[in-house]
């Protein structure tokens, strides 16, 4: 307890004695932070909104109606035939899910979701459906290709999905998600880069002092814990710093900015709250091995 | 002067009389060496002391705090700071190290306080060699050797008293006790009145006392100092002198690289002569030159 209260006494002491260093390395772990913040946010809102995109990718497979095929309307027994083909290709896994819908249901719903469209129609020109959602969005073309080969099973008209929309929605999904990891990956080491040096300039002006410390017994770690608290102490503020001004942003420029962000009810960012408490976190783990690194060199007395 | 030590003669009164007090009590080996140090004995298990020492040459008397034997320090492959050197310093001695610059004076005193290996050789501290202590233990031994220098080396943000309980906060010493040794030892060196000074409101003299109060705090069994008088006039530079004969009374013992040919003229105590990393004189009673 006394020694704890020695140490605690010992890194305010040297956050007094250099303020202004101190407040400079705050304000590094400040700024690195809130940028952190800011990436984790729009980063995950934005995987959260492509893999909210991936899921709507659907393969349709399509029953002949009267007219539609030479050989009239798919019977019973062929949508069974083709129960069994999707069946097969969701043995490998392929598949998370496949609905039948009647055309009764297609023109309800598309009733209910294009009511325009459907007010100029006299009758259902919908066929009858199955509606397979893949378990990856990537899989809607392996999908499809299974069903048409070596030929469309009978009694179905067509096998369709989004062809160009679900591949450019892929393409830009992974180079979302790849420039957010690249981004947070280089933040991470520009703040951490940006720490050691402040932290190295003011262990740097007090290396004499630490020599002092040195030639009068000290151990290593009697030296290194003050330093190692004041990092600390260093980046937990300014990580509080930056979530203060991270909620401000988000409570108060957002909808001053009229930004909305309600593309889909399952599209999130990570909760607030958790992306607080990493900032914390890093801002504490950023001071802490940012100090005892830097000082390394310094304690070879 | 401010700050003098109330127990020892100012420098006013003339220092002659220091010497002669300090050479009745201090005059001779023997003498010291009888001096009761039950405080500076290494082998007594206290939170002092050094580890227990292993396995020391047999030709290491008992009686021993310093023994370097064969030391050499080649800093290139073409500067030789200390070529050689043997010397065995007893306990409680006061031992003047001079020579001119570049002679090795300041690279002893680094190896002594392992702030560098030596090239070849053995020294021995306190009946332990050096060479084989563990880094951890460094600061182990340091906390057993007391060191004033030149530039005083003072924590400039802290008071004369903190920087002196900073000596004793390193080695987890209670806070009450630090309560205790600090104003003693700040009134021995004569500085009670300025325990709350920044070193920067302290003149030279006044800093070197606080530095030679943070280092005689612990009652290490040694002191080692390196030329302590550089920085200070020679009125002032007795008064130092005062307290170091004073600390070496305790039974400490003190190696004092020095400068100063006046201080070890008019001492005459035991001289080992520096000359470009050799010895080149050690005598029992010498000058700051050979005669």
């Amino acid at each position: 307890m006394t020694r704890f209260r020695l140490l605690v006494s010992e890194a305010l002491h040297s956050i007094r004695a250099n303020l202004s260093t101190t407040v400079a390395a705050m304000m590094t772990v400040f700024i690195g932070m809130f940028l952190l913040g800011i990436c984790i946010a729009l980063g995950s809102w934005m995987v959260s909104w492509s893999s909210h995109t991936k899921k709507e990718i659907v393969v349709n497979v399509y029953f002949c109606a009267q007219d539609t095929c030479d050989n009239g309307p798919a019977t019973n027994k062929q949508k069974a035939q083709t129960l069994v083909r999707i069946n097969q290709i969701s043995a490998q896994g392929l598949i998370k899910k496949f609905k039948y819908i009647s055309k009764e249901e297609a023109w309800s719903n598309m009733k209910r979701t294009d009511p325009e469209l459907t007010a100029g129609l006299t009758a259902n020109p919908l066929p009858d459906a199955y509606k397979i959602t893949p378990t990856r969005g990537e899989d809607a073309g392996k999908i499809a290709t299974q069903l048409r080969s070596p030929s469309l099973p009978p009694g179905v008209q067509d096998v369709r999905y989004n062809k160009k929309v679900s591949e450019r929605v892929l393409k830009v999904a992974k180079v979302i998600e790849i420039s957010f990891a690249l981004m947070v990956l280089i933040l991470l080491a520009a703040s951490t880069a940006l720490i050691a040096n402040t932290i190295r300039l003011s262990i740097f002006s007090r290396r004499r002092e630490i020599e002092v410390m040195k030639l009068v017994g000290a151990t290593n770690w009697f030296v290194r814990l003050p330093f190692m608290l004041e990092g600390l102490i260093c980046g937990f503020g300014g990580a509080v710093l930056a979530v203060i001004l991270l909620s401000i942003t988000k409570v108060v420029a957002m909808p001053a900015l009229h930004l909305d962000f309600n593309a889909g009810s399952d599209v999130h960012a990570w909760p607030f709250a958790l992306t607080s408490m990493l900032m914390v976190l890093t801002g504490l783990v950023l001071g802490a091995i940012g100090t005892g690194i830097t000082l390394r060199r310094f304690l070879k007395v | 002067m401010p700050g003098r030590a109330g127990c020892l003669p100012g420098p006013t009164e003339h220092s002659a009389k220091l010497f002669e007090r300090f050479s009745t009590s201090c005059g001779s080996r023997v003498a010291v060496a009888t001096t009761p140090a039950q405080d500076v004995d290494l082998d007594t298990p206290n939170p002092n002391a050094l580890p227990a020492p292993d396995a020391t040459p047999a030709t290491v008397s008992a009686g021993a705090m310093i023994v370097c034997h064969g030391v050499t320090k080649r800093f290139d492959p073409n500067v030789l700071a200390l070529d050689n050197i043997s010397f065995q310093i007893d306990k409680g001695e006061f031992v003047f190290i001079v020579g001119a610059s570049g002679s090795g004076k300041s690279t002893l005193v680094r190896l002594l306080l392992k702030e560098m290996e030596p090239t070849r050789g053995t020294i021995i501290v306190g009946g332990r060699d050096i060479g084989r202590l563990r880094p951890s233990r460094v600061s182990q031994l340091r906390r057993n050797i007391g060191c004033v220098f030149q530039d005083f080396k003072l924590l400039p943000n802290r008071s004369a008293a903190e920087n002196v309980a900073y000596a004793l906060n390193v080695q987890g010493e209670s806070a009450q006790n630090i309560r205790r040794k600090v104003p003693e030892v700040l009134s021995m060196v004569g500085l009670v009145d300025k325990m709350d000074s920044l070193p920067n409101q302290l003149s030279g003299g006044e800093q070197q006392r606080v530095s030679i109060a943070r280092a005689f705090v612990n009652h290490p069994p040694l002191l080692v100092c390196d030329e302590p008088t550089g920085n200070l006039d020679p009125d002032t530079s007795v008064g130092i002198m005062q307290v170091l004969y004073s600390i070496n009374r305790t039974g400490t013992t003190i190696l004092m690289v020095t400068h100063d040919r006046e201080m070890v003229d008019k001492m005459r105590r035991r001289v080992i002569a520096l000359e470009e990393g050799k010895i080149s004189r050690d005598e029992r009673r010498g000058g700051y030159s050979s005669q």
